[in-house]
């Protein structure tokens, strides 16, 4: 069990180094072109980053009991807000997300317990992610780039992830079933995070390139 | 369905055709760039006095037309932009 746990931590870590890196490469994108699909990206990858670092801190065990459940809450928050980034950068307008977004999401969430804030969380986060496979699916039908495949791939992979997620909440935490999908979840993500990092590799080979000719 | 073009790729197109048209260094003309640009007078007049004030163009006044050279930190913008077109399109987004 105890070994469930230091795997789902690292693999934790590693979802944040990855959703961080790619958040990075977008950020320097928006700063050089101004782009705001880039800063769209950008925010996605931020709050999914700093979603599995929190929840990879609370799994390591530096808070209180009292602030874990919260800590926990608020990891899942941030991740699905990084979904809902992810899943509507095709169509919102940023600045109107600045401004309310947050406050939107934050609301329904102070009134429910932590489990049952953790299943909606999980299930909002399925349904962005399925959005953004969609919307993904359907710029791979236009521009028949392999790597948009990918991508949608990887968004489904995702989104298999927080499904399965949301399934091991309807076992108790100490079952061991409860233990190997929350296990088989943070795999799934990690993996189609990976898959997600695939243009990220892409582009650094790209900009090597390009400083070699220039 | 009609895909209407996004204002980073509006830039990147007159930046280019700016690029592109001044074969001969003297700059390029507001007809040739509305035209490549495929933009009304006004939209290119307002857009060239911001690529200008941006430093991404130079203006150049020649016989008392204007006429614009891109400069270096509009051929840098260029080639960052080509660079994030295809990171942005990877994740079914446009630049």
């Amino acid at each position: 069990m105890a070994d469930l746990v230091l795997i789902e931590n690292i693999l934790q870590f590693i979802g944040a180094f990855v959703s961080l890196s790619i958040a990075a490469v977008a950020v320097k994108g928006f700063r050089q072109t101004g782009s705001p699909a880039l800063l769209r990206l950008a925010t996605a990858f931020a709050f999914l980053g700093v979603g599995f670092g929190v929840e990879g801190l609370v799994a390591l065990g530096p808070f209180a009991a009292i602030f874990a459940t919260t800590a926990l809450v608020g990891g899942l928050l941030l991740e699905t807000t990084g979904y809902f980034f992810l899943a509507f950068s095709h169509v919102i307008d940023v600045t109107i997300a600045k401004r309310r977004g947050l406050a939107l999401l934050v609301f329904p969430f102070i009134s429910l317990s932590s489990v049952q804030a953790v299943a909606a969380l999980s299930i909002l986060s399925f349904y962005f992610v399925l959005y953004g496979f969609v919307e993904t699916f359907a710029s791979y039908l236009k521009n028949r780039r392999p790597d948009t495949l990918l991508i949608a791939g990887g968004l489904a992979l995702i989104g298999t992830g927080t499904f399965v997620q949301w399934l091991s909440l309807v076992y108790p935490p100490v079952d061991v079933l409860s233990q190997v999908l929350s296990l088989v979840q943070i795999l799934m993500k990690e993996i189609g995070l990976m898959i997600l990092f695939v243009p990220v590799i892409g582009f650094a080979m790209g900009a090597r390139k390009l400083d070699g000719t220039v | 369905m009609v895909q209407y073009r996004t204002q980073v790729k509006i830039i990147a197109d007159v930046l280019s055709t700016a690029r592109d048209l001044n074969s001969e260094g003297e700059g390029v003309g507001v007809t040739a760039l509305l035209r490549r640009a495929n933009m009304s007078y006004g939209r290119i007049s307002k857009l060239l006095s911001e690529l200008v004030g941006s430093g991404l163009l130079e203006e150049l006044s020649v016989e008392k037309t204007s006429k614009y050279i891109i400069t270096t930190k509009g051929m840098q913008f260029l080639v960052a932009y080509q660079g994030f077109e295809d990171f942005a399109e990877s994740f079914g987004l446009r630049l």
